[in-house]
């Protein structure tokens, strides 16, 4: 063998580049104007970014988007609480307990993999056609994941830390509060990205049921009517609030896991 | 103020593995006593059922003496891969053993300096356990041992996930540190320069089932102890020939236990 | 002789080739209905041979909701569509899609097809006319449907705003009556044979018709503009079949006898089979259902046109359908005849 060595190393350590993130969707957002403008797209069933950003201003301007956007935020905030929760607490029940732990994973396996959106019918029966049923319906689809993310990082807090909390006999509350629930807290944030996304996929599926106001409602009715314009402005406001939701999450994570550097 | 240790008839079993056979030991107060044998031998296992953290199969382990009152836990752990919480800075790891006790706020902070102190740590206080190097980060699990002004420590192989160099600097300080405080201490090795530079009494195990081969004693002070005096040469060698067998089978051995 | 034999089955062959030519030859037509009792005259005059006869070849699409059938159409899957004058159907034909070309089911004075019903609950607090409604909960399946317009129709003859109803969108129509069964609300409309049992079992009122208050046009056939620009003949004896379909349909299911009680007969029967393929299949109970839940239809399949052009502009009205487009240009009275 004789001659330079070739570098074969590099390659599989992506970047991220938040700035690259943005571009991108706003090269989309234009090549679709442009489309729209060229006349390659057919205008009357695919708006025009352009009608989509009025659609949406007009909405603003008569304060019906703020209606059903704050509809929307009450529901989505009490029901993916109310989810996470109790997801919290059965998660690490499941993780610390072995009673617990066998029944609580077998419960969740079984009702996990159920179409929450199947189930709304017997949600207006056990809780009513008014909030009651949409709550359930949110909280339900954030419950499982939740669970099964918590019981999963539960059991990830490596064991040595927690027989070194015994061995300086901390109390089981000091040993979940100061050495579980850390350990746990970034597997625990992780999943909150997940079930938010899920809380505002299941909000149409909540808001389909005797909704008068909410984003959801306004989605569905707006497509009943062949609204494309007004339908594209909600799916909008539904991808900011996801957009805006993973930001805080990211946010949380920043100012909870400054110790991972 | 210290406490000797006596361990009678242990056995200890995983499932259908005799790991440990048979052992009665004596851990005398003030001295320091390693636990030495070929990996695999259980001496680990030993050092977890003495201290408390691992249920013999059968036999059980008493302690003797007078705890000084401000000792918060009599029995305490060094680990050998540290088990600092990496969430907590190097203070706050060392104040997470003290806050469980009814301390004043000025005694806690008084105890935390004062180990930090001891172990060169002052300027580290506020770093992230990910910021510190292998034994910086010993460091903090013997500070943190220390706060809790321990009647006998138990280390499992402290300085053996440490190189060359910087274990032998921590082994120097840290026998300067056990000269003064004159704390039982029970150290689990499978390094003879180890052995011989902190022993006063050193017990050598066989491979599985571990049981007590022999029992060496250096009847002269930790403290001034160079490896390279002929007298410690000399046990080392014996060692050696002692578990030198063992070490090569157990080398050689596929690991059944997890 | 053999020459004889060679001739004869060459004609034979011919006549065969014929024969063949003219049923492929038959215009294929793609209809999208829903599979439910309402578009009857269709699966008459489908059972009867009236679209075989008129050198049609149809094709059932059916359809779970109304909406989509519009829709489909306009993406090509269909030709021709029967389906409830919707604030979806509006909003796309006033896009310049689809052409109302006939009248289907029509709300009509003396005739029970849709009921206003009340829960008991609501019924026992007073609620016992339809004027009353103000202020009331009320189900509806989507915004823009039929029944929301049959509500804001309801309000206005009644005189009150259709704003002071709190209108519950519950998606379908089963859920629509089970919300008033179990009075989580107020009232809703359904059709007869839905409404009357639960009438009967005391779990709602039925505290008047629809069509005694708002006589409407609720369903209409129509097609897309390049159909009647492509194809006017086959819309022709399309339109020809389907009124035979209703002229049936008519003489079986809607005369009345002096007391104004529908006339069950011989031809009543006869049409039954034709119905039970494509709904209640295998119901012992068919006949009756049947015959409590049919609709009016116009003769001849007339288009009720004031009131079709009347609903749009109450749609647009309600800020429902946003186009401006002349409601003539949404109809084409070319085919069948108007009411």
């Amino acid at each position: 063998m004789r001659g330079r060595v070739a570098f074969r190393g590099g390659g599989f350590a992506p970047r991220p580049s938040p700035l690259a993130g943005a571009a991108t969707l706003i090269v989309l957002i234009a090549f679709w104007q442009t489309a729209s403008w060229a006349g390659w797209l057919p205008r009357l069933f695919l708006p025009a970014p352009r009608e989509i950003a009025i659609a949406l201003y007009r909405l603003a301007l008569s304060g019906e988007l703020w209606r059903h956007l704050g509809a929307s935020l009450g529901r989505l905030a009490i029901g993916w609480s109310l989810g996470t929760v109790a997801g919290l607490l059965l998660g690490f029940a499941v993780g610390l307990f072995t009673l617990a732990c066998s029944p609580g994973m077998a419960v969740v396996s079984a009702f996990f993999p159920i179409p929450k959106i199947a189930l709304v019918p017997l949600f207006i029966i056990w809780f009513g056609i008014g909030e009651g049923s949409k709550i359930a319906t949110l909280a339900l689809g954030v419950f499982f994941p939740t669970v099964i993310n918590t019981a999963g990082a539960v059991d990830n807090v490596p064991r040595g830390l927690i027989r070194m909390g015994q061995s300086f006999s901390l109390s089981w509350l000091s040993i979940v509060r100061k050495i579980v629930l850390p350990g746990a807290l970034p597997g625990i944030l992780s999943g909150f990205r997940v079930t938010s996304s899920i809380a505002i996929i299941l909000l149409v599926a909540a808001e389909m049921i005797g909704a008068e106001r909410g984003i959801g409602a306004f989605v569905l009715s707006a497509g009943n009517l062949y609204d494309v314009d007004n339908l594209l402005a909600g799916i909008v406001v539904l991808s900011l609030l996801g957009l805006i939701v993973a930001w805080a999450i990211g946010w949380l994570e920043r100012k909870l896991l400054s110790w991972r550097g | 103020m210290t406490i000797g240790l006596t361990l009678s008839g242990i056995d200890h079993r995983y499932r259908d593995l005799t790991v440990l056979e048979g052992i009665d030991l004596t851990i005398p107060p003030g001295e320091v006593t390693v636990l030495l044998g070929p990996s695999g031998c259980g001496k680990s296992t030993l050092l977890g059922i003495a201290g408390g953290l691992i249920e013999p199969t059968s036999g059980s382990v008493t302690a003797e003496g007078d705890v000084a009152p401000d000792c918060l836990n009599p029995l305490t752990y060094v680990f050998q891969d540290f088990a600092l919480l990496p969430w907590r800075d190097v203070a706050g790891n060392i104040s997470l053993v003290l806050e469980d006790h009814p301390l004043p706020r000025a005694e806690r902070t008084a105890r935390i300096q004062e180990v930090l102190a001891l172990t060169g740590l002052v300027d580290f206080a506020a770093a992230w356990p990910r910021q510190l190097s292998g034994g910086m980060r010993q460091r903090v699990g013997i500070a943190r041992a220390l706060a809790v002004r321990p009647a006998c420590l138990l280390l499992d192989e402290p300085f053996s996930a440490l190189d060359a160099q910087t274990r032998d600097l921590l082994l120097d300080e840290f026998a300067a540190l056990i000269a003064r405080a004159a704390t039982t201490c029970v150290y689990v090795t499978h390094n003879l320069a180890e052995a011989v530079r902190l022993g006063q009494q050193i017990v050598v195990l066989s491979r599985r089932p571990g049981r007590v081969r022999e029992i060496f004693r250096i009847d002269r002070p930790i403290a001034g102890r160079r490896t390279d005096e002929p007298d410690l040469l000399a046990i080392e060698a014996r060692l050696w020939e002692l578990i030198r067998g063992d070490a090569v089978a157990a080398e050689r051995e596929i690991h059944h236990a997890g | 002789m053999l020459f004889a034999v060679t001739c004869r089955a060459v004609f034979v062959l011919l006549v065969l080739c014929a024969a063949v030519q003219t049923a492929s030859a038959a215009d294929p037509v793609r209809l999208g209905l829903l599979q439910t009792l309402s578009p009857a005259p269709f699966y008459i005059a489908q059972e009867r041979g009236y679209f075989r006869d008129a050198g049609l070849d149809v094709t059932f699409r059916f359809f779970q909701a109304a909406q989509p059938i519009a829709a489909a159409a306009v993406s090509g899957d269909i030709d021709v569509g029967v389906t409830a004058l919707t604030g979806g159907f509006f909003a796309l034909a006033g896009k310049g899609a689809l052409k109302v070309i006939g009248g289907g089911l029509h709300e009509e004075k003396g005739y029970e097809g849709s009921a206003i019903l009340v829960s008991t609950k609501a019924y026992e607090a007073g609620l016992t006319a339809p004027a009353k409604l103000a202020g009331h909960s009320f189900a509806i399946t989507q915004y823009g449907s039929s029944f929301h317009y049959m509500a804001g129709r309801i309000a206005e003859a009644s005189g009150f705003d259709v704003k002071s109803l709190t209108l519950r969108p519950v998606q379908q129509v089963a859920n629509m009556v089970a919300a008033v069964r179990s009075g989580q609300v107020d009232a809703t409309i359904a059709i007869a044979s839905m409404a009357k049992p639960v009438d009967a079992a005391g779990e709602g009122r039925i505290i008047g018709w629809a069509g005694d208050i708002v006589p409407y046009q609720i369903t209409a056939l129509f097609t897309t503009d390049k159909m009647i620009a492509e194809h006017p003949d086959v819309l022709r004896r399309f339109a020809q079949a389907y009124a035979r379909g209703v002229a049936d349909y008519r003489e079986a299911f809607l005369r009345l006898d002096a007391a104004g009680k529908p006339i069950r007969d011989a031809s009543t029967d006869a049409v039954i089979p034709a119905i039970t393929k494509y709904v209640f299949v295998n119901d012992p109970d068919a006949a009756r259902k049947i015959s409590e839940g049919v609709g009016f239809y116009d003769a001849g399949g007339a288009l009720d046109v004031a009131d079709v052009i009347a609903q749009y502009r109450w749609f647009q009205a309600q800020d429902m359908v946003k186009s401006d487009a002349d409601p003539k240009t949404l109809i084409d009275t070319s085919f069948l005849p108007t009411r």
